[in-house]
């Protein structure tokens, strides 16, 4: 120790001597265990000592100044006090030392926890995250063993990561686990712990939390230190847990931004579906004013419309609702709509009824095995008798308003396609003479809701069509829509509306 | 949407509170294909409770029933109130379901 302080205050202490030899000391030397380190006047002999002072390290003697041919109290004491200045400068330069140190050590801690950062964020998994930070760990906290845990907030498996070193069954990790996240801060095992605490095979442990979002969500342990855990490891270990929940946090978010694109996608693809399937052109009838339209609510429903208008052929439209939301529904109502349309076009001799009572028959098995049904309305329009013929599975709201009468609520005859395996269905008639109106709507209509989770009901639209009658198909449409709108604002549309208005005019 | 489950003898009994609708539809019919699951099964579902319905509810009974009826079993509604048995007569279900006026009277028929 002196030794060291010696080479590097050499002059200084050369300096001390040579005040000494000046003021007529015979020799001046520094001593360690009874040796000479440093000797002046050099090449001197050594001489008796006349005086001597120990140097003081801490609480205990590391050497002394030894003098030659002065013997006086004064001297003494300058000697002792040289002594002193010595000892102090010793213990300074100690702990220049320990600072160095300490320094070194945070900036390997700084550039491995900066070297920790950049490896994990490639990773695009948790269990990769769970294994790169028990690997890394492990290495900076001079553990013999490690692990990682993780417990997903929303559903899928729990994770437990060992590094290859450890052994430790799943359960054990696990309780060790739940003890930490009652405990709710790091847990700090070390081997003056009993036997009882520690798990078999771990001599010492520190088990850190990972929190996500505000909780304890994944854990890191390093166990089997050399030296124990202490404050430092702690210290560093919560640096480590840190990166983990910052570059876990990542991956949950970038899981969620894929997860929300899925679902943004899947409901684009319904909409599509539903919208580009439907006509685009309203068929031109004569003795008909006809307006369809259809507004799929966000998460599409099932709702369509199709008109079958061919040259010799009758006009056969058709509406309805199948239920269910998203692609499922989309693909089903289109497989409805198909059914209906093929039985209407090429049918010898289609009447509503029978078009309903073969898709039924269609459908059925392919709808049990699903668990879905539809709600439809085929009418066919006669121009001779200006009348149109339907049938109706189960649809609701249709709302018929002579000429000159009140507006008055159709009940369907028949059960929706896919309840029953055999379904007679019936066909009734309407007048459909200039100013008679026919409103077919869907659910959406009379299930809307407003802020008090009111519902629009089917009274209110039976009121809105006796006020709306006088105008054309188109304007009944429009009106019936900003109604339900008015009605319901501030609340989004739950379900697809969709509606067909027919109006009887001069042929 | 609360379910409320229980068994009665041999009827297993599912009274819903609340909306019953596509968003509340999943842990129905989650329990409906378990009971259905069974030769003979005997199932009532008790809609007093039940202030609304969409067509995704109706189409979650209309499945149970069929699954009944698959296994040689009955199926069965009761209690519905006035708004919700307007939705089954509109969509003509009330032909399609066996629904009693309370579920004592719907427990009376199903335990025989």
């Amino acid at each position: 120790m002196l030794v060291s302080l010696l080479s590097s205050q050499y002059d200084r202490i050369q300096a001390l001597a040579e005040a000494w030899l000046a003021q007529g000391a015979q020799a001046f030397g520094i001593f360690e265990r009874g040796r000479a380190l440093a000797y002046w006047p050099s090449g001197q002999r050594l001489l008796p000592a006349d005086l001597s002072a120990p140097i003081h390290y801490y609480d205990q003697i590391v050497g002394e100044l030894r003098l030659s041919g002065i013997r006086h109290k004064v001297a003494q004491q300058r000697l002792q006090a040289d002594a002193s200045m010595i000892g102090y400068i010793l213990q300074l330069e100690y702990e220049l030392q320990c600072v160095t140190a300490d320094l070194v050590t945070s900036q390997d801690q700084q550039l491995a926890l900066y070297r920790l950062t950049q490896a994990m964020r490639d990773l695009v998994t948790i269990r990769e995250t769970l294994a790169t930070v028990v690997s890394e760990g492990q290495r900076m906290l001079k553990g013999r063993g490690g692990f990682a845990t993780y417990v997903p907030t929303q559903g899928g498996d729990p994770l437990v990561v060992q590094s290859a070193e450890t052994s430790l069954n799943t359960e054990t990790i696990w309780r060790l686990f739940w003890q930490l996240q009652t405990a709710d801060r790091p847990l700090l095992l070390n081997d003056s712990d009993s036997d009882l605490l520690r798990p078999p095979g771990v001599h010492n442990l520190l088990l850190i939390p990972i929190r996500v979002r505000g909780m304890v969500v994944a854990s890191l342990g390093i166990m089997n230190r050399a030296e124990g855990f202490g404050t430092p490891e702690l210290k560093l270990g919560r640096a480590i847990a840190d990166q983990a929940s910052a570059q876990i946090e990542r991956i949950l978010l970038y899981q969620e931004m894929v997860e929300q694109a899925r679902l943004r996608s899947e409901m684009d693809l319904a909409r599509r579906v539903q919208t580009d399937l439907l006509p685009r052109t309203l068929p031109e009838v004569s003795g008909l004013d006809i307006f369809a339209y259809s507004r799929p609510a966000l998460q599409v429903g099932g709702d369509f419309f199709d008109f079958i208008n061919l040259p010799n052929h009758p006009f056969i439209f058709t509406i309805g609702d199948v239920s269910g939301k998203g692609v499922s529904a989309a693909l089903l109502m289109s497989m409805t709509r198909t059914a209906l349309h093929s039985k209407a076009q090429f049918m010898p001799s289609p009447t509503p009824a029978l078009v309903m009572r073969q898709s039924n028959e269609d459908l059925y098995n392919d709808f049990t095995r699903i668990g879905v049904f539809a709600t439809v309305f085929v009418g066919q329009y006669d121009a001779e008798q200006r009348a149109i013929t339907y049938a109706n599975a189960g649809h609701a709201p249709v709302i018929y308003r002579p000429y000159n009468g009140r507006a008055e609520l159709l009940l369907a005859d028949n059960t929706a396609i896919g309840i029953l395996p055999t379904n007679h269905f019936q066909n009734r008639s309407l007048k459909m003479a200039a100013g008679d109106v026919l409103v077919i709507a869907t659910d959406g209509f009379s299930d809307a809701r407003n802020e008090h989770d009111e519902m629009f009901g089917i009274e209110r639209l039976l009121i809105a069509i006796d006020e709306l009658a006088d105008r054309s198909a188109r304007e009944i449409a429009d009106a019936l829509f900003n109604v339900v709108d008015r009605f319901s604002a501030g609340h989004p549309q739950d379900d697809d509306q969709t509606l067909i208005v027919l109006k009887g005019v001069a042929p | 949407m609360e379910m409320k489950p229980r068994t009665v003898g041999k009827v297993a009994v599912l009274a819903i509170e609340g909306r019953f609708d596509a968003s509340t539809a999943p842990p129905v019919q989650h329990w409906l294909e378990q009971v259905t699951a069974n030769p003979g099964a005997r199932v009532l579902v008790d809609l007093s409770e039940t202030t609304f319905v969409d067509s995704t509810a109706l189409a979650t009974l209309v499945s149970a029933m069929k699954r009944c009826q698959q296994v040689q079993g009955e199926f069965a509604l009761c209690g519905l109130r006035r708004p919700v048995l307007m939705i089954f007569e509109l969509t003509r279900l009330d032909k399609a379901f066996n629904i009693f006026v309370d579920s004592d009277h719907a427990l009376a028929v199903l335990s025989a």
